[in-house]
């Protein structure tokens, strides 16, 4: 008996028991879209995260002043630490040629005013290259000139609300503002960037980093940006900006953070998070192998006259035992490939209620449900196999 | 053909050894017909097992075609049953979702058969039984008589040497009870040996002999010509209700 001729005879005995097949199939669909859809959201959650870092630029390592760290020694012996200067900045960008934008700001909050309009702001001082760092556009206008680290412009660029806000339904662009006590020209306005990381983007003012720092009346920066050029490993630039600040301030007191050691940490949760909910759609995938097995016990206990007849023309009990193997596999087989279509729609569906959620079912996991749903077919079916290959075929005759 | 030697049978139905059958010995030989009979519990139906290979004996010596089926291992028993024996029930056991053709052709598949030659021998079998117009009823859809042709259609599609019947007109009228028996009669004629257990004298007056049991024992055996007395002595010559 050909496999083929296997398939065909199991497949006549599903089609003979139409509700019951649609039934346990749609027991063994629901399961497996359950798999490709929650697989598809955790995955498209880890996907999202990951694109909002590639959107901040995460390619760079931040200069901290300061250690992070708690340390033992005495409150005062360890002194202050020393600021981190416009000079620093300059080591730096002599000292790292692997480093494709190198971006120093402060910020603090001012006020702003425009005519009677007047609020406060995030204020960022910074340079041209800040611009680059943290993949800003720019709507109207231009972003910050390239000037020298210590020469000021009293020149302002908005971000997206605080434009709006101050000028409702006109343009910015070319007026003058009141940041502080410096009246300053507005040059350019952020496109809409929204919260990113804990900072709104959108209620922030640009200021060229030396008029910044006057107008805090500062001599340290807040952050040093430093972005890699594609290919120069970060942990390089990180390690040879660590030399430079010691050599030049005596001690390690700085901090220098690499955005991917976080993103990295983000992506293991979420690819956890992925795992945990394909794993209760697993769950139910087993709900549904339960089901084909009773669907199997009550067939092979209708049918056992039947498999008495077919011991009695010869059927050997290998042979009845594959019948209804292929039987139960056929069951969730083809559930499975409905779950998939059926996963695979609801992800459509998903996408166009959350478009910013990247959800696509991870091949992996289709993959696996598609093993599964055999799996369970033929784990599940095993029992009810047996029972019907060692059926005594005299007992089965006389049943009806 | 067949050679019985003090064959018995025993089951144990809880703490009770139950002797279906005590020291049979029978000889069958190529193209008799032969009726079993013998009232309810003699061990008709546990004979006819045991000579179909569904069934093995508890002791004693059973010879098919010269082998001994003792020693026989299943996957040969079942390769006997496949292509040297047909079984016809009362019930007919024909399958409820295959039709006449594919209930024919059931036997072939599990013997390997070609898709091809499947068909042709089935249609052969269908047209031998005048069953051909019916190919692609289902069993549900034939009558009484029509569903006992098809299943000696399927008994005998493998051509095998021996057919077996348990009460083949027990669901039929007479009418088509009688259609049934001559058809099992021209098939006697070509040549295949038929055994038959029945409880009516009707069957039993086509075999050439009958062997009747009692307790599991042979009481009596009798050619066509002492039958009817025989059936009488044992109070088997009514017709049953």
């Amino acid at each position: 008996m050909s496999p083929d001729e296997v398939l065909r005879f199991s497949g006549g005995a599903l089609v003979g028991h139409r509700l019951r097949t649609a039934l346990s199939l749609i027991g063994v669909a629901i399961g497996i879209a359950a798999v490709v859809l929650l697989t598809a959201l955790g995955d498209g959650a880890r996907r999202y995260v990951l694109g909002q870092f590639a959107q901040i630029g995460a390619n760079f390592v931040a200069v901290v002043p300061g250690k992070v760290e708690t340390t033992g020694g005495i409150p005062g012996l360890g002194g202050a630490p020393n600021d981190l200067t416009l000079d620093d900045a300059r080591a730096l960008e002599r000292a790292l040629p692997g480093a494709r934008h190198l971006a120093p700001f402060v910020v603090g909050t001012e006020s702003i005013e425009h005519g009677d309009r007047r609020r406060q702001v995030l204020v960022a001082g910074a340079t041209a290259a800040f611009r680059d760092v943290r993949r800003l556009e720019v709507a109207q206008g231009r972003f910050l000139p390239p000037l020298e680290l210590e020469r000021g412009a009293p020149v302002v660029v908005l971000g997206h609300r605080v434009a709006r806000e101050l000028f409702p339904g006109g343009s910015a662009v070319g007026e003058v503002v009141r940041v502080g006590e410096r009246r300053c020209r507005v040059i350019g306005v952020l496109a809409p960037r929204g919260q990113q990381l804990g900072i709104d983007l959108d209620e922030v003012v640009i200021l060229p980093l030396a008029t910044a720092m006057a107008m805090f009346d500062r001599s340290s920066l807040f952050r040093i940006l430093i972005e890699a050029e594609p290919g120069v490993p970060l942990e390089s630039i990180r390690e040879r900006a660590r030399e430079v600040l010691v050599a030049r301030h005596g001690e390690e007191d700085v901090t220098l953070l690499t955005e991917d050691a976080v993103r990295d940490s983000l992506s293991a949760i979420l690819t956890a998070l992925t795992l945990a909910l394909g794993a209760i759609g697993a769950i139910s995938l087993g709900v549904a192998g339960i089901g084909i097995m009773n669907v199997m016990l009550v067939s092979v206990s209708e049918r056992t006259g039947e498999i008495g007849l077919l011991r009695a023309v010869g059927a050997s009990r290998a042979q009845i035992r594959a019948c209804l193997l292929t039987e139960s596999a056929l069951l969730s087989g083809l559930g499975g490939l409905v779950g998939l279509a059926a996963g695979w729609l609801g992800t459509r569906v998903l996408v166009r209620i959350w478009p910013a959620l990247p959800a696509t079912p991870p091949v992996w996991a289709v993959v696996a449900a598609l093993v599964l749903s055999l799996a369970v077919g033929a784990g599940f079916g095993w029992l009810p196999a047996r029972r019907a290959a060692r059926l005594d075929p005299v007992a089965a005759l006389a049943r009806q | 053909m067949i050679e019985l030697e003090r064959i018995s049978r025993t089951f144990q139905l809880g703490d009770e050894p139950v002797h279906a059958l005590v020291e049979v010995s029978e000889t069958i030989a190529r193209g008799e017909h032969v009726a079993i009979m013998g009232p309810s519990g003699s061990g008709k139906s546990t004979l006819l097992h045991l000579l179909g290979c569904l069934d093995r004996p508890s002791s004693g010596s059973y010879r098919f075609e010269g082998r001994e089926v003792a020693g026989l291992a299943e996957s040969e028993l079942d390769e006997i049953r496949q292509r040297r024996i047909g079984f016809v029930f009362q019930a007919f056991h024909l399958v409820p979702r295959l039709d006449a053709r594919g209930n024919v052709e059931l036997p072939m598949i599990f013997a390997g058969v070609s898709r091809r030659e499947r068909r042709a021998r089935g249609d052969a079998a269908l047209a031998a039984v005048g069953l051909t117009p019916r190919a692609s009823h289902r069993p549900a859809e034939l009558s009484g008589g029509e569903r006992q042709r098809l299943a000696i259609a399927r008994a005998v599609v493998m051509q095998p040497s021996l057919l077996l019947a348990d009460e083949p007109t027990g669901n039929l009228d007479s009418r088509s009870g009688g259609v049934v028996l001559d058809l099992i009669d021209r098939l006697n004629d070509e040549g295949l040996t038929v055994v038959v257990v029945t409880h009516d004298p009707r069957v039993a007056f086509r075999a050439d002999r009958v062997v009747i049991l009692s307790d599991g024992s042979v009481a009596r055996r009798a050619p066509r010509a002492q039958m009817a007395e025989a059936l009488a002595a044992w109070g088997l010559g009514e017709e049953p209700k």
